[in-house]
């Protein structure tokens, strides 16, 4: 062979390239089957499918007509959630300071769209899975009208019957109107466009609801709920549909979507924080401390420390970042103890900081390089001390997280709250004890180890029930965490063991050739974590992690026991003591039992998409 | 210390103009033991500059981790290595140059699936040589052309054939300039059609002077590239050679025992 070392070599190409690429390939011709054939085909094929047809399709309709029974039987009253949608939504959050709210559902809807833009969700829909979903909905719809009991008000059964017989209509138009509805597509945009459609002619049209505070005062007025919320749900719809038209605008406009994506992903990973911190803040919050004493320090340490992180990650400086990191973790730590014994005060805050501060110094070695790369760590400091003390400030903030009289924050925003600040809390924590399990160095192993199981074996309930009474009973003088702020720390605590078990299998299951190749290379410990074995671990861990953020979502309702007014409790003991609708129990727990389930349900399919986008299972 | 065992000259086969060079690996002595097992037994060798060599040898016998102690993927209980002037020890800075020196390809390519070609290459120059990360996918669309798939830059591994693969991997390892590469038997997971592809990309290597120990079964690449040929069974270097004295005129038995089951 006398090629020459620059010259491209010629090999013989395995076969035409782009035939390997199967994500390009077109999907396999799926023949119509006509729904008599299918019926007989899947249900009626031999005598044991029939009578299996038969007993369970049987046990079915006996199963839906009991639920219908509980639905609309005459001893409920559907008015106690009607009258109460306020109040299981956002319990006592005043009502003039309900544009904070309606300003954080605004703000998702424009960062869901743009996300749709930046990962092309824009899926396109074939017309005969449209067809297919309104025959379904259509006959169960008739199935329901036909099945109600008698005490059903006329009108609702009727019109489930003329909805069902009108999307059987329109379903069967669409699957034999069309010539191969299996080939022929609907852009999503245009899906997405009726179904917004429609749900803003359904506020518009609909009198929803009526209001009743707390205090008794009702206004007995059938629509006053849609009639407050019609008009900003329309601006959040009408917020989504432009900013996910903008979002492809931008991506047409830089020609990609990454920097849209990478945005986008920052975004999501501390936004929602700032969010729910604006919508949990005091409305009076006190500006002064805000401006005297947390703007400084924040300014201090994020510049300060940026300073010093810039200096230690020059290449040369290793030796100096390793015993400036040293120095100032020791000091990180005996500033607890100093509080513990009560030798000095200091600001939790500013141990928090240091405690940081420390830990990148720590690291600064391995993010040494070129400006660029230095400006970025100091960047990523920067960005921590940010988000970090805006948080702090946030919990800090004395009335905020006090759930204790006057309750002002509860239902479903503190059940998304405190769902929310546990993933996102948990979630570090859980990759550092799963690191830590399947670390070499046996202190941090059985440290661990001894954390997970120990936590895995007490009962949720016993863990909140400690962290709310026993929490401040622990800690040194002059330290208090409020009740909320303990029960959050609960979950958090709980919930990071079972994610360190989920990660931990995640990390078991990347093959030991990569840890090899990332040595080879000559990659740190650190970075061979980081870039490699844990990317791909956290990949695999997709779905159980999902399970475990719906778990912790569904657990939430346990905050009723220790105090806080979450869905569950306002369903189970406000309203059925409301004069109003003395012993009301059923109609909110069937009302909650929807809500918990269509958020579940959503986590679960929005993870099974993003399995398929992430290629889970895709072979390597 | 251990016994040097080895019943060959660590300087045979060498011509004058190698035995001129200077020395890129200096085995002396290796001892390893996996448990009970003892893996390598008292191994001497010794690597010029831009040499090539083969190591052959039943299943077994310790190629593999003979060349696998050399960046200390495996730990070596005995003996020396020397790596470019540098000791092995359990030193990580040593540990840490060494290996940024020392490129290796796997027998399983081990591409880092979650990361894109151009991703799989650029990594290490950018995160350990501290490079510009402009530079370093310059660096890389050049060494995609070299190994002939310029065009893949943006795929995925799992969307490549084996040998587009191993190409990829061989890309990687080059990216971060060593001055020696390890192969581990880098054709026995590809499908026969595919075996040239890599071969020749490893000829080109060999031709434009990179120092190379390649553990193969590929006897005509061996008899094509090689300088030397070293022979390995139970741990032990059996023979060291030129491919002409090694496949016309073998000194040990062991050694015509293996040719003939294999030739």
């Amino acid at each position: 062979m006398g090629a020459t070392m620059d010259g491209p070599i010629h090999v013989p190409q395995d076969g035409d390239a782009e035939a390997l690429d199967y994500t390009k390939a077109a999907p396999p011709e799926e023949p119509v089957t006509p729904p008599g054939r299918w019926v007989k085909e899947n249900l009626f094929s031999s005598t044991s499918n029939t009578i299996q047809t038969v007993i369970f399709g049987g046990l079915l309709l006996v199963l839906l007509r009991f639920v219908l029974n509980l639905v609309f039987s005459e001893e409920n009253n559907w008015a106690a959630v009607a009258t109460n949608v306020r109040l299981l939504m956002s319990y006592n959050y005043p009502a003039e300071q309900y544009v904070r709210i309606w300003f954080t559902v605004g703000a998702l809807a424009a960062a869901a769209g743009l996300s749709m833009a930046a990962w092309q969700l824009h899926p396109r829909i074939s017309v005969r899975r449209i067809g297919v979903n309104l025959l379904g909905t259509g006959g169960v719809l008739i199935v329901m009208g036909i099945l109600t009991p008698g005490a059903t008000p006329s009108s609702i059964r009727i019109g489930m019957l003329v909805i069902g017989a009108a999307l059987l209509v329109i379903g069967a138009g669409l699957l034999f109107g069309t010539e191969d509805p299996h080939l022929k597509h609907v852009s999503f945009t245009a899906v997405l466009l009726t179904i917004s459609g429609l749900i803003i002619a359904f506020l518009w049209l609909f009198p929803l609801g009526k209001y009743l505070f707390i205090d008794g005062e009702a206004i007995q007025e059938d629509g006053t709920v849609s009639a407050t919320t019609k008009g900003p749900w329309t601006v959040t719809i009408l917020i989504l549909l432009a900013s996910l038209f903008v979002g492809r605008a931008i991506g047409k406009a830089i020609g990609g979507t990454r920097p849209l994506r990478l945005a986008m992903g920052v975004w999501w990973v501390i936004g929602p924080a700032f969010l729910i911190f604006l919508v949990l803040r005091d409305p009076e919050f006190d500006w002064d401390y805000v401006l005297k004493v947390d703007l400084p320090l924040a300014l201090a340490f994020g510049l300060g420390g940026g300073a010093l992180l810039y200096a230690l990650t020059k290449p040369t400086f290793a030796d100096q970042a390793r015993a400036v990191g040293a120095v100032l973790m020791g000091f990180a730590i005996f500033n607890w103890v100093a509080a513990f014994f009560g030798w000095y005060a200091m600001l939790q805050k500013v141990r928090f900081s240091f405690l940081a501060l420390a830990l990148f110094a720590l690291a600064a070695p391995t993010f040494a390089g070129e400006k660029s790369a230095r400006l970025r760590f100091a960047g990523m400091w920067l960005g921590l001390v940010a988000v970090g003390h805006w948080l702090i400030t946030g919990i800090n903030t004395p009335s905020t997280l006090d759930i204790t009289a006057p309750p002002f924050l509860g239902g479903f925003v503190l059940t998304v709250s405190i769902a929310y600040y546990v993933m996102l809390a948990s979630f570090p924590l859980g990759i550092l004890l799963a690191l830590a399990r399947t670390s070499r160095m046996p202190i941090f192993r059985v440290l661990s180890t001894i954390y997970i199981e120990f936590v895995r074996g007490i009962p949720l309930i016993t863990v909140l029930f400690f962290f709310s009474i026993m929490l401040n009973l622990f800690l040194p003088n002059g330290m208090a965490v409020s009740e909320l702020a303990a029960v959050f720390t609960g979950y958090t605590v709980f919930s990071a063991a079972y994610m360190a078990e989920n990660i931990r299998g995640g990390l078991q299951s990347v093959r030991k050739g990569q840890y090899e190749a990332s040595d080879a290379l000559g990659l740190t410990g650190v970075q061979r974590t980081g870039l490699i074995v844990l990317p791909q671990a956290l990949r695999v861990s997709i779905p159980n992690l999902v399970g475990q953020a719906i778990a912790t979502f569904k657990e939430t309702s346990l905050i009723a026991i220790v105090g806080g007014f979450d869905l569950l409790r306002i369903a189970d003991k406000t309203i059925p003591a409301q004069t109003a609708f003395i012993g009301q129990k059923r109609v909110g727990l069937l009302f909650i039992c929807v809500v918990y389930w269509a958020f579940s349900y959503s986590m679960s399919r929005a993870s099974r998409n993003l399995e398929v986008k992430l290629g889970v299972g895709q072979a390597r | 210390m251990t016994t040097t065992n080895s019943m060959t000259d660590v300087h045979n086969g060498l011509t004058d103009e190698l035995r001129a060079r200077n020395d890129i690996i200096e085995c002396r002595g290796v001892d390893k033991w996996f448990g009970d097992f003892q893996a390598l037994r008292g191994v001497d060798l010794l690597v010029k500059d831009r040499e090539v060599m083969v190591v052959l040898g039943p299943s077994g016998s310790g190629k593999s981790t003979l060349i696998r102690c050399i960046n200390r993927l495996e730990v070596h209980q005995g003996g020396d290595i020397i790596v470019d002037g540098v000791e092995l020890t359990n030193d990580l800075r040593n540990i840490d140059k060494i290996r940024s020196e020392v490129g290796m390809v796997f027998q399983q390519f081990n591409l880092f699936p979650h990361l894109t070609v151009l991703d799989n290459i650029t990594l290490a120059p950018i995160w350990v040589r501290k490079k510009a990360k402009k530079e370093a996918e310059q660096k890389a669309h050049e060494l995609l052309e070299r190994v002939g798939i310029p065009e893949q830059a943006n795929k995925f591994p799992g969307q490549l054939s084996g040998g587009q693969q191993q190409r990829v991997a061989i890309a990687r390892s080059l990216a971060m300039e060593p001055r020696v590469m390890l192969f581990d038997e880098p054709t026995s997971a590809l499908d026969p059609e595919m075996i040239s592809e890599v071969l020749d990309v490893m000829k080109d290597l060999a031709n434009g002077g990179m120092t190379m120990i390649c553990v193969t079964h590929e006897m005509g690449f061996a008899r094509e590239v090689a300088d030397r040929i070293v022979f390995m069974e139970d741990g032990r270097v059996v023979e060291i050679g030129t491919p002409n004295q090694f496949f016309t005129d073998p000194k040990s038995d062991r050694t015509k025992l293996f040719l003939s089951q294999i030739l």
